[in-house]
């Protein structure tokens, strides 16, 4: 059945529904009801009724006055209405977990960018601190060195005063050969 | 015969109004989620934070290999210290012989 037969029928339902509670009571025994509704318990105890138990029938019929009447075939009750809606509640949870699980992956991806860099931190951190160690021996070592470092500036001194000494020499010994030559000469 | 009460929606059934109304209902949930996040401004944060990272990484990086560098000169200079370390202490023996000869 159409959703616009369907329709019709539901406002046929209740423009009859309305008629009967204009004027008429609704009873077990209201023709309309029996239409609609189907048969009900107790009205004929001859037959095997269910309880209000829908019995679609065909549609647009015509009763003896000429006026046409619908009759509202009921639509049978989904079995499974309760699994539709446990099933769209299901798909929200999920859609609304993937909306919420974003901004917590963009979290996730900071704080491991955070990380990364704080153990780069770290690396540098133990680097720095070898390498101050490591300037701290030096500068001990090399504060050590001094005394060396202290006889070496006299050594250069001492060698610098030989070789003045060493010119001298060398100056007054060409002063000598030359007033050796002089006397030899005479 | 009475006249039909009139209905919030003309020609609408019961059945499509509920599942209007559910529909809705969704629809507004999904927009509340949206809007607490968009309020939160996690995003805008998030992101800025992103790129303040991603452009010191390479100042870190440049800074890592500066120490790394350093690292290395210090050990040649070790390597130096130990080697005037062994020349110097021939150094008193050059001193005594001059100071003989500067007698």
């Amino acid at each position: 059945m159409s959703a616009r037969d369907r329709d019709r029928e539901t406002t046929s339902m209740e423009t009859s529904i309305n008629n009967s509670s204009a004027g008429q009571a609704l009873g077990p025994n209201s023709a309309t009801d029996t239409a609609i509704f189907g048969q009900i318990r107790g009205s004929d105890p001859g037959t095997d009724a269910d309880l209000y138990m829908p019995v679609p029938k065909k549609p647009g019929t015509h009763n003896e006055s000429g006026v046409e009447t619908a009759e509202e075939a009921v639509e049978p009750a989904e079995p499974d209405i309760n699994e539709l809606c446990r099933d769209m509640f299901d798909k929200m949870a999920v859609f609304l977990q993937g909306e919420l699980t974003a901004t917590c992956e963009d979290y996730k991806l900071v704080e491991n960018m955070n990380k990364l860099t704080s153990l780069k931190y770290m690396e540098m951190k133990d680097i720095s601190i070898n390498i101050s160690r490591n300037l701290k021996d030096l500068n001990q070592k090399y504060a050590g060195l001094q005394p060396y470092l202290d006889q070496i500036s006299q050594v250069e001194e001492q060698v610098t005063a030989l070789e003045q000494a060493a010119y001298k020499l060398d100056t007054y010994s060409k002063k000598l050969e030359a007033k050796f030559k002089k006397l030899e000469k005479r | 015969m009475a006249s039909p009460e009139p209905q919030p929606r003309f020609g609408q059934s019961v059945k499509g109004l509920l599942s209007e109304k559910v529909s809705a209902c969704s629809g507004d949930v999904i927009a509340l989620t949206r809007q607490v996040l968009k309020g939160s401004r996690s995003q805008e944060l998030l992101g800025q934070a992103a790129r303040n990272m991603v452009m010191q990484e390479d100042t870190i990086l440049h800074s890592e290999d500066s120490l790394r560098k350093m690292a290395i000169i210090t050990t040649h200079l070790q390597y130096q210290q130990e080697a005037i370390q062994k020349n110097v202490e021939h150094s008193k023996n050059l001193q005594d012989q001059l100071k003989h000869l500067l007698k």
